[in-house]
């Protein structure tokens, strides 16, 4: 069946006119329910906008709790990131110090060798001062400032001295270093405003 | 019309919301993305750039639209968690006794067989992140050492297409990026891992149907060349079966674009682990841990029920 | 409801005393760039569906063709896409839009010198740039892929024209405004935005990475959803109620639908497989979601309107053509909220069902919409008749058959082929083999549609000879014969 493809009676040729009839109001009632739905989707899927977070994770800390177990590797180089740039200037990017300026290495350190690493710790937090024997050399009068306000990050603290441990080039192995070993000491040694002398570090005991 | 202005600007941002959310809110998230040293474990630099072949590669990939039938994007649905036991430790009986604990579904007298045998165990499947972190605190004060062995899943993955989902750093210095919104050929995200080798590409690009029967690719002849033998046949030159031979005295030499094309499509990789696909692969020479392989084959516990 | 309404419009107090055109002179301003338009337009619709068929062809015979390198698959389906979009639909859109909003402002077009100009320096680009593709400079994004070197052209002769549009609105005589001159001032605004936008952040001055994909998608679903969609809807609210002489059922409605998809149609088509922060493709998915309620008040709205005046789409063929566009718009709208869904999505992404999705809006929706205009007006500006009713009537039987077997087939083919595809027991192969069964009915469908736009060329190529003999020729002679009277002496 053939439509009329021309138009027909041009002379009365309209426009069209817009009526006035009302939405109906389930309209704005569908608005208001797919609105909240739309909310709780974007809450499930939507990943917290965090620009890391992809399907199927559903926000950055569970993203996080999937990152591998064994951190030590990345504390390793974390450490040795933040080591250069806060430590490196005194103490060299080659651990040697400079015995010109009275900085001690840190190579063959038996203060960052030992054991147990709470005078280690009590040294970055407070500095040290006056004469120190570092690796049979004595340095007479040392002054390292403290680190306790700038590196108020125990992580950090904890990744430098996981560095400086167990740097294979500088021949070190020793066992690395937790924020839960750190805190502790912070907390204990909060009111201490002086630098540490190795008199007062030797009267501690080693833990 | 005093409402014009206000209305046009109303029209404006009602229509600008659309840019604000697809232009300038991922270029400030993602358009300033460096190369960093986001891999899991290791300082190595991700993702590196193109070598200077498969950078003339990319053109060629662009210029002849091969991005209307392949993609470039492997997708994930979820993950799995399984609980591997890497190490048993010197004390067997404390482990088993663990062990029984966490239900793993075996018995005790089948728990004792497996913690003397090779390492590593799997001791629960594909069950919660809670329950798999749950098992390994129980296993902790036993001397024993489990991980969570964490596998993304999905069809894509299951195909072979790829270890884990494409994201954002894959495609950072890629111009342009083509990711494809047809699978009419399967996707290409990863091929660089599952097709290294250049003949193959080479012979599929000159017919496919020479390893591929079925496909419906077209050949891209023009990309090579046929010409007479010289004294010597070249050695870049395919090597053709039987049907699919040229002449006597002829032989089918790759064009510089398909050379390019090849070592284009070989520098496709996506299986770095990095932080927003994090995924347990067999490591290299951790501290003490053993060394652990995902492929081991699995010893008595696979009965295990999932969750 | 509101009266009959009578040829002038109420002209209320206080407005500048510019007289409204009557319509026949506003038609006479129109007629030679519409015409240009829509003439150019044909010709590169009948080049879109030939590559288009070709394509088809080539996925059942990879064989052919194969050799030619300007003719290779990637490259044909570029240029298909882009003859299609930018030859074809941009030029109806823009040919129908300035004559509606000459019309319904009842003010001559303005400078039409200067939009036949426009129109030339376009095609003049989309010729350069599918030119471009096919030698091998397409720009590697989907729907963009004309060349750097061509799309300023295209830019500069949208400027021309759009300005030339702006103008007659600002002209114009009629203060109150209709739905259709809301939709069609903010699309035409809109165009320079996202196309600027788009070439310049990937083509010119790229931004780095994934990004790319990200404002690619956004360009895809703003110039369909958007451009070609409130277009397209000026249309069908212009002849819906215009032909069956009633009036629109609700002026409210239609805002709120103009609103809500001004706020919520341009989010489309960013699936959750991509490589993009899980929140991108999420936004896409909800505000796609909502763009439900627009879709709603536009059924309700076209619904009430065509209420008790059943019979008269079946006597006029454009309103034919408009009610189809009308129904696919919303089956279009429909099957993008259903497709944005991730459990949705993750079967059909990447197969063909998104390609019979889009083709839904771009040829079912916009397309017909367009020829249902093109069919209304041409008489109208030649103040003559089409040459072949028959020939129209064919088009839209053959247009209309094809696109739903088209769409029907592959949508349905799609989902086959992607649950396939989500199975790994079953192969790579074997999965789009089971598609490309479905494919072989939308390649019949090709051929329909593609002989089906071949009448309107034929219909307009024939009024074109015929309206030159009989205004041109004469007028030549008459130039003409003084010279020629004086050689003879």
């Amino acid at each position: 069946m053939n439509s009329e493809p021309n138009p027909s009676n041009r002379a009365r040729e309209l426009e069209p006119i817009a009526g006035s009839a009302r939405a109906p109001v389930w309209l704005f009632v569908l608005v208001a329910m797919l609105g909240f739905l739309s909310m709780g989707f974007l809450d499930n899927h939507g990943g917290g906008f965090d620009p890391r977070v992809y399907r199927p994770y559903k926000s950055i800390d569970e993203l996080g709790r999937d990152q591998p177990a064994t951190r030590s590797r990345q504390r390793f180089i974390k450490g040795q990131v933040a080591f250069n740039t806060y430590c490196a200037s005194c103490h060299m990017k080659t651990g040697l110090g400079n015995p010109g300026n009275r900085v001690p290495p840190l190579v063959h350190s038996e203060w960052v060798l030992a054991e147990r690493p709470n005078r280690l710790i009590r040294i970055v937090l407070n500095g040290l001062q006056g004469p120190v024997k570092v690796d049979g050399k004595d340095f007479d009068s040392s002054s390292m400032i403290p680190w306790r306000d700038t590196l108020s990050d125990d992580e950090i603290i904890a990744q430098i001295l996981t560095f400086i441990r167990g740097n294979a080039e500088w021949g070190h192995n020793a066992s690395e270093i937790s924020r839960e070993q750190v805190d502790p000491i912070r907390a204990e040694t909060r009111d201490r405003a002086r630098q540490w002398t190795v008199d007062e570090l030797l009267n501690v005991p080693e833990q | 019309m005093n409402h014009g202005p206000l209305i046009f600007l109303g029209v404006f941002f009602a229509l600008a919301l659309s840019w604000f959310g697809l232009v300038f809110e991922p270029q400030l998230q993602l358009g300033n993305a460096q190369q960093a040293t986001n891999v899991v474990n290791s300082a190595e630099l991700y993702p590196q750039r193109r070598p200077g072949l498969a950078k003339q590669g990319l053109e060629v990939y662009r210029s002849l639209g091969c991005a209307s039938c392949h993609s470039q994007q492997v997708g994930q649905t979820r993950r799995t968690y399984d609980v591997m036991l890497t190490d048993a430790g010197t004390n067997r009986a404390d482990v088993a006794r663990a062990l029984l604990k966490v239900k793993t579904g075996a018995s005790a007298v089948e728990l004792e067989k497996a913690l003397a045998g090779p390492m590593p165990l799997r001791i629960l499947k594909d069950v919660t992140r809670a329950a798999a972190d749950a098992a390994i605190e129980k296993l902790d004060p036993t001397g024993a050492k489990a991980e969570v062995k964490i596998t993304p899943t999905g069809p894509d993955i299951a195909r072979g297409w790829g270890k884990r989902r494409s994201v954002a750093e894959d495609f950072l210095f890629d111009q342009p990026v083509m990711l494809g919104s047809q699978r009419i050929g399967p996707d290409l995200a990863d091929v660089g891992s599952r097709l290294p080798v250049a003949e193959w590409h080479l012979l599929h690009l000159y017919n496919p149907k020479i390893v591929e029967k079925k496909s419906v690719m077209p050949p891209y002849r023009f990309l090579f060349e046929k010409r007479k033998i010289g004294r010597e046949p070249s050695p870049n030159a395919l090597r053709l079966p039987g049907e699919f031979a040229p002449e006597r005295d002829f032989e089918i030499i790759p064009t510089d674009q398909a050379k390019a094309l090849v070592a284009y499509l070989i520098s496709l990789r996506a299986d770095t682990v990095i932080f927003e696909t994090p995924m347990t692969v067999a490591v290299a020479a951790s501290t003490n841990a053993p060394a652990v392989s995902t492929n081991a084959p699995v010893a008595a516990v696979t009965n295990a029920p999932a969750k | 409801m509101s009266a009959i309404p009578s040829s002038e419009p109420p002209v209320s107090p206080g407005t500048t005393a510019i007289p409204p055109v009557p319509p026949a002179e506003i038609d006479a301003s129109c007629r030679v760039p519409v015409l240009v338009l829509f003439a150019c337009a044909a010709v590169w619709l009948v080049t879109a569906s030939a590559f288009a068929l070709i394509t088809s062809l080539k996925l059942h015979m990879p064989q052919l063709l194969a050799d030619c390198p300007w003719f290779t698959y990637g490259r044909l389906q570029a240029m298909q896409m882009n003859a299609l979009i930018y030859g074809f639909a941009a030029q109806t859109a823009l040919g129908t839009s300035l004559w509606l909003i000459a019309r319904l402002g009842r003010a001559r077009l303005v400078q039409p010198g200067y939009v036949v100009v426009g129109a030339l320096l376009w095609n003049l680009g989309v010729k350069i740039g599918i030119f471009g593709i096919q030698i091998g400079d397409s720009s590697g994004f989907e729907w963009l892929e004309i060349p750097g070197y061509a799309s300023p052209i295209l830019f500069v002769g949208y400027a021309i024209m759009g300005v030339c549009g702006l103008l007659t609105f600002h002209q114009r005589s009629e203060p109150t405004l209709y739905v259709s001159q809301w939709f069609l001032l903010a699309a035409l605004f809109w165009f320079p935005w996202i196309y600027s936008t788009a070439n310049l952040l990937l083509v010119f001055f790229p931004v780095r990475g994934v990004v790319q994909a990200s404002i690619n998608w956004w360009y895809i679903g703003s110039l369909s959803g958007i451009w070609f969609g409130f277009i397209g809807l000026a249309v069908i609210f212009y002849f819906l109620p215009k032909l069956p002489r009633r009036p629109l059922h609700s002026n409210p409605l239609a805002m709120l639908a103009f609103w809500a998809l001004a706020l919520f149609g341009g989010w489309g088509g960013i699936h959750h497989g991509a490589p993009l922060p899980a929140w991108i493709p999420s936004l896409s998915t909800v505000f796609t979601g909502l763009t439900l309620i627009p879709l709603l008040a536009i059924a309700i709205n076209w619904n009430n309107t065509l209420a008790g005046a059943s019979t008269s789409w079946k006597e006029s063929l454009p309103l034919r053509f408009v009610f189809f566009g009308a129904v696919a718009y919303l089956l279009a709208g429909a099957l993008s909220i259903v497709d944005s869904l991730p459990q949705v999505s993750q079967t059909t992404h990447f197969t063909f069902f998104t390609t019979a999705r889009t083709q839904l809006l771009l040829y079912g929706f916009f397309s017909m919409t367009m020829f249902g205009a093109i069919y209304y007006v041409v008489p109208l500006l030649t103040q003559s008749e089409w040459p072949s009713a028959k020939w129209a009537n064919r088009h839209f039987t053959l247009a209309a058959l094809g696109i739903a077997l088209y769409v029907a087939s592959l949508a349905l083919g799609g989902i086959f082929q992607g649950r396939a595809l989500n199975d790994p027991n079953k192969s790579f192969l074997d999965a789009l083999h089971i598609g490309l069964v479905f494919f072989r009915v939308s390649t019949l469908g090709d051929l329909l549609m593609l002989a089906g736009n071949g009448l309107l060329a034929l219909n307009l190529a024939v009024w074109l000879v015929r309206c030159c003999r009989a205004c041109c020729v004469p007028a030549i002679v008459a130039a003409v014969k003084p010279q020629l009277a004086e050689v003879a002496r």
